[in-house]
This record gives structure tokens, sequence and C-alpha cells, in this order.
């Protein structure tokens, strides 16, 4: 069925939409196409049925919105461009024009208007639904925990770890202070994000321990949401993308900082004003929060700049081979590369080695991983590949969503590398 | 429109998941890297072996169905686009590498594997394969055969069909065939492998490629110079191949590019350059060293007024970089652009740049141009928007000016691109009015029902 046919969102990615001539070259770098090898999965062919849209050839179908969502948002066709061509940009408004004219669909309309933006209730949910994981699912190898996509991964036959039996939330204060005899350099707010608040506390304790003992003043709202991703980016859903995006503003009015522990997080919250401003003040406020946003890494090095001799081996890690994994958020979205890698390297009693295609998509994309999680396990049984090829013990990265495509894919392979956060490398 | 029977036939063929038939997938395959052309074809197939091309091709026959065939839709000359409708028969699912062969030097692939993929494969073994469209980062070697491609390394290792040995060819009744072998020599009858090479899809489905390869070179240098006039520059190509010395590619940039490509990637170019030659050499390290000194001096005495020499591979891969960049420079910057893809002789490559000045003078066009200098074939383009009619009409004509002064020089149509649908129009001034008759007996012979590609490369009768 067909809706009705406006593309206000579209139309404000024009130029984007006309940089593409063709070429071609995005299906080299395409972590879908290289899977699918259908034009309808790359970047050009996207862009050209959004074009035909525009020019009444093609409707707002289900066939069409099924082939806009096959993409992980991974901007490599766009770093890789020859035009600069930054068609995820058009991908990202088309899902927003066809939600405007057909609708959230079951059960996705229930998670993202009713469930994403009451985080009580969210949490409560998860709670629950964890229950029913013990019930189900064959509990995981290992000490590993998650879940967030729970809803639809149920039954799915992902290795799916764990509920946190207590949430972040409910574990540290609202107001931390650095210990005593630790002067008080800056106040960060702490974005918590789903991943670390439900699945992986302990990551989110030791975050704070860690800026707090180095004279960081952190602050971790409880009015804090979602950060909207799988609603607006994921589903096109600007609604909700907005009503999280207020009530996030609005928690961390009172800070200078805003550090993130998750890649897709961070990028999100800078990208409220690229997709969600609809009034001048919604633009002002969403761009002036944006700058304040920073990932873990980026802050420690770019921000904090703590000397190397800050960066001391976890217990369990010393005397390990470490590679890591870049994400897309962080790499293509932000221009975050050096940083994480800086603070490794840092790190005495660990090896660092790169991998091969460090920077190449995981594929689990969110929702994408959800709607195709086949075509999902498929690309990241390449990433499985290039970090097995370093002999590493651990694969580190920034971003709780690709750590668990990580934990899920490495089992699915039998490769014996831990995964781990970035910050769980430091003491 | 197609009668359903066939669709559900092809899905028999295939499987499902080797059809698409929704709006959405044939709009995505009813474009290539042209801008002019669209159009959609009924159905789209993409097969995994010979036998379901086979019997692709004898139910097509038999029901008179239009195909086209495709590989990654990155040509240049509309002739993948399907102008008739019917099938698009994609080749993209049959992207495997069958044998690398060191022994031998030679390599057999499936007609979907990709140039760039195909490299990245045999570097491993120390062994390279020279032919580069620009366009390897997407293009199909089943492709870069059907349009006989070529790119930069032609200067010194020549294009496509100078590595093929083998092909296997689906003909249009479905009937599989072996041409050629797998020997460097083969002098067995007339040069099948030939007939089928630059064909574009109208005389056969290409499933199987044995080509030859090379060692990869051990060292290469490149080198950036900078002139002030494009004459100039064109002239110091001329003198460097007259030397003796065989640069593995020599590429002409001009102003405009330089100062689109510094806008979208700075990169430290010299904008103010009128005109801009990359040049590589490459070889044994001592080998490369004495070339790279030989083409330095002549550079210098032919009037370059600056030349550098890339100090690493990363400086040097970004001045290749800047140059596959170019095309996209140039097709950025208008709603329509004209790009031609004439070639002329390499000595009279100064005398051709000085002829596109006269008319760019005459018609009020500004022509912009950049391409391989060292093989005599240069893309001109012209700025045009095809929605203002009067424009385009004068544009079109133009570029006819453009042409016939390649012509009347002893150059050819097309250097790399092919005929497609861009270039049909010119295709009787260009060709020997015996030969051109000839081509169309030979596709009556293997295509009797004109399934394959109809409507490409000659202007139908009565159009």
């Amino acid at each position: 069925m067909a809706g009705k046919r406006e593309f206000t969102e579209i139309k404000r990615f024009e130029s984007d939409l006309e940089q593409c001539m063709k070429c071609g070259f995005c299906t080299f770098w395409c972590p879908v196409y290289q899977e699918e090898r259908v034009e309808s999965s790359v970047a050009r062919g996207k862009n050209l049925m959004i074009r035909g849209l525009l020019a009444g050839d093609l409707e707002y179908t289900k066939e069409f919105a099924a082939r806009l969502n096959k993409c992980t948002l991974c901007m490599t066709c766009t770093a890789n461009c020859p035009a600069k061509a930054n068609i995820p940009n058009v991908i990202v408004a088309a899902r927003a024009d066809t939600v405007k004219a057909r609708g959230v669909k079951f059960p996705y309309n229930i998670v993202y208007r009713w469930i994403l933006p009451r985080r009580t209730l969210f949490g409560n949910i998860v709670r629950f639904a964890s229950w029913f994981q013990g019930v189900f699912l064959p509990r995981t190898e290992g000490t590993i925990r998650h879940l967030a996509m729970f809803l639809s991964a149920l039954g799915k036959g992902r290795n799916i770890p764990q509920i946190a039996p207590r949430f972040l939330r409910q574990i540290v204060p609202v107001v931390n202070r650095p210990p005593a005899g630790v002067e008080t350099r800056m106040k960060v707010g702490y974005f918590t994000g789903c991943m670390t608040d439900f699945v992986f506390p302990e990551l989110g304790e030791h975050i704070v321990d860690f800026l707090t003992r180095n004279g960081v003043e952190v602050v971790v709202p409880k009015e804090q949401g979602c950060c909207g991703a799988p609603a607006f980016l994921g589903a096109g859903d600007f609604d909700t993308g907005r009503e999280l995006a207020d009530t996030n503003v609005k928690a961390f009015e009172n800070v200078d900082y805003i550090v993130s522990d998750c890649a897709t997080c961070t990028s999100s919250l800078k990208d409220y004003a690229k997709y969600l401003a609809d009034t001048p003040e919604r633009k002002e406020a969403y761009a002036r929060f944006g700058e304040k946003v920073y990932d873990i890494s980026q802050f420690l090095v770019d921000v904090l700049k703590l000397p190397a001799s800050a960066y001391r081996a976890a217990p369990e890690v010393k005397g390990k081979k470490v590679t890591w994994h870049d994400p897309c958020h962080l790499v293509r979205h932000l221009g975050i590369k050096d940083q994480p890698r800086q603070i490794i390297k840092s790190i005495p009693d660990v090896e660092y080695v790169e991998m091969p295609n460090a920077d190449r998509c995981c594929g689990m994309a969110g929702t994408f991983s959800v709607y195709y999680y086949d075509l999902s396990k498929k690309i990241a049984d390449k990433k499985v590949e290039s970090i097995g090829s370093t002999g590493a013990d651990i694969v580190v990265s920034s971003c709780p969503g690709c750590e668990i495509q990580l934990i899920d894919s490495t089992i699915r392979n039998k490769l014996p590398v831990k995964v781990m956060h970035i910050m769980e490398l430091l003491q | 429109m197609l009668k359903p029977e066939i669709v559900s036939q092809l899905q028999k063929i295939t499987g499902k998941e080797g059809v698409l038939t929704a709006k959405e997938d044939l709009n995505a395959y009813s474009y290539d890297g042209t801008a002019t052309w669209t159009h959609m074809p009924d159905v789209v197939v993409l097969p995994t072996t010979t036998e379901q091309i086979s019997q692709v091709l004898k139910l097509a026959n038999e029901n008179k169905v239009p195909v086209t065939t495709r590989g990654a839709g990155t040509n240049v000359s509309g002739g993948s686009i399907p102008i008739k409708g019917g099938i698009v028969l994609c080749t993209t699912r049959m992207y495997k590498i069958l044998d690398i062969n060191k022994t031998n030097l030679t390599a057999t692939v499936e007609p979907g594997v990709v140039l760039q993929d195909f490299n990245i494969a045999l570097a491993k073994e120390g062994l390279f394969y020279p032919p580069d469209p620009q366009s390897f980062l997407g293009c199909t070697l089943g492709g870069t055969v059907a349009e006989n491609a070529g790119g930069p390394y032609c200067v010194k290792y020549g294009v496509t069909k100078q590595y093929l040995l083998g092909l296997e060819v689906v003909l249009a009744n479905g009937y599989v065939m072996k041409v050629g072998g797998v020997t460097v020599k083969n002098r067995t009858g007339y040069e099948l492998v030939m007939l089928f090479t630059g064909s574009e899809g109208t005389l056969g489905v290409i499933t199987r490629i044995t080509v030859r390869l090379i060692p990869l070179p051990a060292a290469s240098k490149t080198m950036m110079a900078v002139f002030d006039d494009m004459v100039a520059g064109g002239q110091a190509v001329s003198n460097i191949l007259a030397s003796g010395v065989v640069p593995a590619k020599i590429e002409f940039v001009d102003n405009f590019v330089v100062r689109r490509i510094e806008q979208m990637t700075p990169m430290g170019l010299p904008v103010d350059a009128n005109a801009l030659l990359l040049l590589m050499a490459d070889g044994n390290p001592a080998a490369v060293e004495t070339d790279t000194q030989q083409i330095v001096d002549i550079l210098k005495k032919s009037g370059a007024k600056e030349v550098k020499i890339a100090k690493d591979a990363a400086e040097a891969a970004a001045y290749w970089k800047m140059r596959s960049a170019g095309f996209a420079a140039v097709f950025g910057a208008a709603h329509t652009v004209l790009a031609e893809d004439v070639a002329v002789p390499r000595d009279k490559l100064a005398e051709f740049i000085k002829k596109l000045g006269e008319i760019s003078e005459r018609t009020g066009f500004f022509i912009q141009y950049l391409g391989h200098a060292g093989d005599g074939n240069l893309h001109p383009s012209i700025f045009t928007d095809i929605r203002k009619e009067d424009e385009f009409a004068r544009a079109q004509a133009a570029m006819g000016e453009i042409f016939r002064a390649a012509l009347s020089l002893g150059g050819v149509l097309s250097g790399e691109h092919g005929i497609g649908l861009e270039k049909q129009r010119f295709l009787k001034e260009a060709m020997d009015p015996v030969a051109l008759d000839l081509m169309k007996k030979i596709k009556g012979i293997l295509d009797p029902n004109n399934i394959l590609n109809p409507g490409k490369i000659w202007e139908e009768e009565g159009a």
C-alpha cells in the first residue's frame, strides 16, 4: 500500500542526493553489497531508488521500506566516495519520510513510541524479558551479559548475554566526586546508554571510578533516556527521536562536557541537530548539546589530556595481546581513530596488534541485525576472520553494540577471543 | 511486458532468490554510469552457474525476450542499460576466482569477479593483471572483456585484449562454447576470443575467462609535472615516448580538475597549474631509477615549470587517487556532462589539444579534459543541462566537432568506453561501411532473433 507523497526530510538532504554520479565505486566498500551482490543493497542503488520516489516512478511500498532498511549506516561508501556523497543521510531521511507516509509497524511501534521514551518502564520490561530469557534460552558461555533488542532478538538463535541483575542507574549515585586527596579538575555528565545501563553496568561503575580517580566529578542524571538511535536512525521515527532528544538535552543542561562509552550513542547525540531540528529553538539547543558530547577515549586524550602513566593494565589483561575494532560510529561518523589506539599503546604490559580492515563494519547496526540477522552474521564472520588473523587474546572496542555482535560471532565461530570495552583494559 | 510464465520459468532455473521483479529492484538495474539514459528491465536474473545462464538464454531465445547482460554497471557508454526491457542478466553473483596458476602465469575466473578483488588475490602471489579501467573498484572481469577495457597502465602494458587466452561463452541458443585456451600461443583457426572481446554483450554471454598474468613489478616511482600550457604538456608526452623509455602510465589532468579536487579533498595541489602530467615508471628498482631520471630530464626540457617525484608510496597513492577522482570531479560539475572518449595517434596529441581550444572558442562551450595522455586517449567533456533543449543540442553538436577533429587526425571514436548507446550516432562516420555491415552479419549469425543486448552499438534501421 502506498502512502501520501511527501518528501520533507529527503528534501533537506537533496544536495547529497544529487551528489552521486553513479560510478558504482561504493559496491567495493559496502558490507551489505559484498554479501548480497544486488544493486538495491548499495548506496548507488538506494540513492537512485530515492530519486525514483521523488520522480514519481516509485512509491512508499513495503518493498521500498525493506530495501531502505537494509543498510548499516556504516558510512564506508561516503568515506570512499570520489564525490563524497553522503547517501546514509538520504537513507535516514527517506526512512523518516516513509514512516510519515506509512507509520511504524507492529511490534516496533510499541517499542519505539511507547517503551523507549519511558526509561523506568523500559528497564522493567528488559528485566521481565530477562526472566524469560533464563527460562527459554540457553545461558551463554563465559560471564557476558546483554540484551536490549530483547523483544526481537529472542528466539533467533543468537548467543544472547544475560540482563544484569541490577541496572547501572540503581547502582551509581547521581553525583560522584573524586576521592579525598584528588583535586576536582572538571565536572562532566555521563551518558550511560541502554546497553551499559541494562547489560554492562560494571563497565559503567568502572568508568565512574576511573574518571573520579583522575579528578573528574561525574554526574549521572537519572532523567536521561535512550539516545534514540534505534528510533530515529534505525526506524526513521523522528517524532520519538525528538522526544528523547529533548529529554536528554534537559537532563544534561548543567554540565559542560558529556561523555559516553558507546560510539553509537555519542554519534547519535551529536546527530540530533542534523536530523531532528525542526524548529530554530531545537536547532540551537541540539547544536549546543552536540558540541558538549565526547566519546570516552576522545575525552581522555583530547580534553582531560591524561599522561601515558595514567593508563595501567587491569590485572586480567596483563601480558595479553590486544587488537582494536573501530566502530563505524566512531571512526567514520566522528573521525575518531587515533585516540583509542593511543590509549591502548600507552598501557604497559599489553601488546597492541592492528587487525586488517579494523574499520570494517561488524554488521550489528542495531535494528539492522534484528531485521536481517542472517545477513548481519555473514558480515560479522568477515570481522571474526580479521580478528582471528591477528592472534590477539582480546578484541577491544568502544561500542557495546559492536561488542554484543563480536561476542555472538566469536562464539559462533569458536574463536577463543575475549571481547572487551576499551575502558575495561584500564585499572 | 513479460509473460508471467517466463518469470516462473526463470525462478525454476535460478531459484526464487535469483529472480527480481519488484519495481524497486527493476529501478536499480535501469542505469549505468552515464547521465543520459535509463530504462527499466521487466525482470532481473542473478544466475550462479553457466548452466543457469544457458537455460535462461534458451528460454529467452525461444520466446524472443531481450537479454541485457550486466556486470556491476560501472560502464559509461549506456551499454548495460536494458533499452528494450526484457531480462537483465546480472553476473555479479558469479564471483569465484577458479584458478591462479603461478607457473603457467594464468588465471581463470568467473565473470562477476571484481577487478580490484582479482588484483588483491594476485598480489598475494606476486602476480599482476594490468588492464586498469578506473572503475576497477566496482567493475567485473566479464564487463572488462565485453568492453575490452583499458586504463592508465595501457601505455606500457596494453588493454584487456592483450591478456585474454580463453573464454567460455554461452550463445544465444543456450549452447556453451569454449574458444581459445590456456596457452600463451594459440594459432587454431580464427581469433574467436577477439570476436567476443569488446562485443558489448551483443554476441554471447561470457561465463568463464582465462587471462595471462605478469609478475608484480618490484618497484615504481610516481612523478607529477606542472605545465603552463596544455599544448606543451601534450608535446612532452610525445617527446618521452620518442626517447625510448616507456613509462607505465602517463596521465593528463587539466586546471579545472586540479582545482575541483583541491576543493573536494585539499591535498596541496598546484591550483594555478594549467596542466598536470602524472607519470609512473615501474620495473626492477635500478631500471626505475634510471627511467625516472630520464623522464624528469625530458619533462624539464619540454618546458615543465615544476617536476615533483613522490617521496613515498603514500604520496604516490595520493596523486593517483586524485587522478581516479578526476572523473567524479568532472561529473559532479554540472547537471549534464557530455564526456567523450576519443583517442588520437600519440604523436598528434599536441595538435588535438590545439584543436580542442579552437572548438571551445568557436562554440562558446568550455571544454574540460583529462585522460590517458600516454596512449592518446582523452576524455573531453562539455558541461550542459539536458533540460535546456537548445543548449543541449548545441552541446551535442560541439561534441560532434570534437569527434570529427579526432577522426581527421587519424583517431577513433572510442578509446576504451565502447559505443553502447552514447556514441551510436557517430558510428557511421567512424567506420568503413563494409566493416559495419560485416558486424551486423556476424550478429545475425550468432543471434538471429536479436535477443542479446538489442539496440546497442549501431543505430537501428529507421531509427
